[in-house]
């Protein structure tokens, strides 16, 4: 099971990307700065945005989600159980595993932000996908949310999860890195290793690393474990 | 000061509070009520009952800058010099000084780049930067900025810290999920149920919340 972005050039007026590599399973993590590319490369991933030049060849992947950025763009259902019953699931299960404390008759845009993001990636990492494109899947979630999600993210063994966000401190457990810069994107490596090559790492990874202690990965767990190793 | 005295609306419930001149972040659990502190401060809501005052002025009579984590809902035009351009049209400022304004705060924020592009082909973290430019074109006295952060990267992120430190603006009240970021106010409120659980400095508010997730990850590891 692959994604193989074959010298992918997408172009919006003056501004484009070009993307080249092979996303195997695992957990990737894309990053970059603000207007970079990010949710433009994860829409052409998804086949939703078609490319000037290139191609897109994801093999072996029978089933695909892209979570966007913003959650309401997902909203079909008029009421949270009719939203849930548009992605074939149960109300109550889904509200359960997002540990919210909804009514099934609210409407899910009277939700508060987070509140909507939970529901909506409830439903997202519900079933199992080959190809999992989550789109700045932290935002709008509150600390404990983010370090759940994150966990949840960290035990998926099988499928290919790319994630493109800034989130700054907060991480699953990531097995390749990729970058866009200059506009293009970057296959990084594998962390730890690719974690000294990370241009828009968190600051607390820098800091890190210039003290000689690289974290064996991204985890809240990994960085602790690399800052007491700092105070030996 | 901002004083907020007896304030109830839907499930928030404030029975005194004040905030000091500076920055003021706000942080909590999903659905503790950030947003709607937020949209009081800025008079978008009105409470139910009690009441909120800007050095004694309500929020409705005080020139205010207002940042959506979800830009897509302020926007009014679809060209980002408009956008920026929007709030001194409405008061009929004079087309050079709107001009000259645009410029300036684009300049400042760095995104002069974006002036003639679209608002619907920019990413995410461009429509927050110009929903700033936008809030902050006027030099507004409160400056409410709403999760502004969640999309933006560190470089973007520590630009926009020193804009807003070097805004004019008496008070900003910003919600966040970054506790990094929450680290650097001078103020902080901690939500949770509708209500102000903690409040005080960040170095104050942290020690209450030690041992949970909220606790910034860098203090966690004494870097």
């Amino acid at each position: 099971m692959k994604i193989v972005l074959n010298h992918l050039h997408v172009q919006r007026g003056a501004w484009s990307l070009v993307a080249h590599g092979t996303f195997e399973e695992g957990i990737h993590l894309v990053s970059g700065a603000v207007g970079s590319g990010k949710s433009t490369l994860a829409l052409a991933m998804a086949g939703l945005l078609t490319p000037v030049r290139g191609t897109v060849e994801r093999e072996d992947t029978k089933s695909l989600m892209l979570s966007t950025q913003f959650p309401e763009f997902h909203i079909t259902g008029l009421s949270v159980a009719d939203e849930c019953g548009s992605w074939g699931l149960d109300f109550k299960t889904v509200i359960r595993s997002a540990k919210l404390e909804i009514d099934g008759d609210a409407s899910p845009l009277t939700l508060s932000r987070g509140e909507l993001k939970r529901l909506h990636l409830a439903c997202v990492l519900a079933r199992q996908y080959d190809l999992l494109l989550l789109d700045e899947p932290f935002s709008s979630l509150d600390c404990t949310e983010k370090e759940r999600l994150c966990r949840e993210l960290s035990g998926r063994d099988s499928g290919i999860t790319i994630i493109f966000t800034h989130e700054q401190s907060i991480f699953p457990r990531v097995d390749q890195l990729w970058e866009i810069t200059g506009g293009e994107l970057c296959a990084l490596g594998r962390t730890p290793e690719s974690l000294t090559r990370w241009q828009h790492a968190p600051v607390l990874v820098k800091k890190l690393i210039a003290a000689g202690r690289c974290p064996r990965n991204l985890t809240p767990g990994d960085i602790r474990e690399a800052a007491c190793r700092t105070h030996e | 000061m901002i004083t907020i005295h007896a304030l109830r609306f839907r499930s928030l419930a404030i029975d005194t509070l004040t905030i000091p001149p500076g920055i003021t972040s706000v942080i909590g659990p999903n659905g503790s009520g950030k947003t709607t502190l937020l949209r009081l401060c800025a008079g978008i809501v009105v409470p139910d009952a009690g009441q909120i005052m800007i050095d004694g002025i309500p929020p409705r009579e005080t020139e205010t800058g207002w940042v959506n984590e979800f830009p897509d809902k302020n926007i009014l035009f679809p060209r980002v010099y408009d956008e920026c351009a929007s709030a001194l049209r409405f008061r009929h400022s004079p087309c050079h000084e709107t001009d000259e304004s645009v410029h300036r705060i684009v300049d400042t924020m760095k995104i002069r780049y974006l002036l003639s592009r679209e608002m619907r082909v920019i990413s995410g973290g461009e429509k927050v930067l110009v929903a700033l430019a936008a809030a902050l074109v006027t030099s507004p006295r409160l400056l409410i900025l709403d999760e502004y952060d969640s999309h933006l990267d560190t470089t973007c992120c520590d630009h926009i810290e020193n804009v807003i430190r070097n805004s004019g603006a008496s008070y900003v009240i910003r919600c966040t999920q970054q506790m990094e970021i929450a680290a650097q106010s001078d103020h902080l409120l901690f939500l949770e149920n509708g209500r102000v659980k903690y409040a005080g400095t960040p170095a104050e508010v942290f020690l209450s919340l030690s041992g949970t997730a909220f606790y910034p990850l860098s203090w966690r590891c004494g870097i």
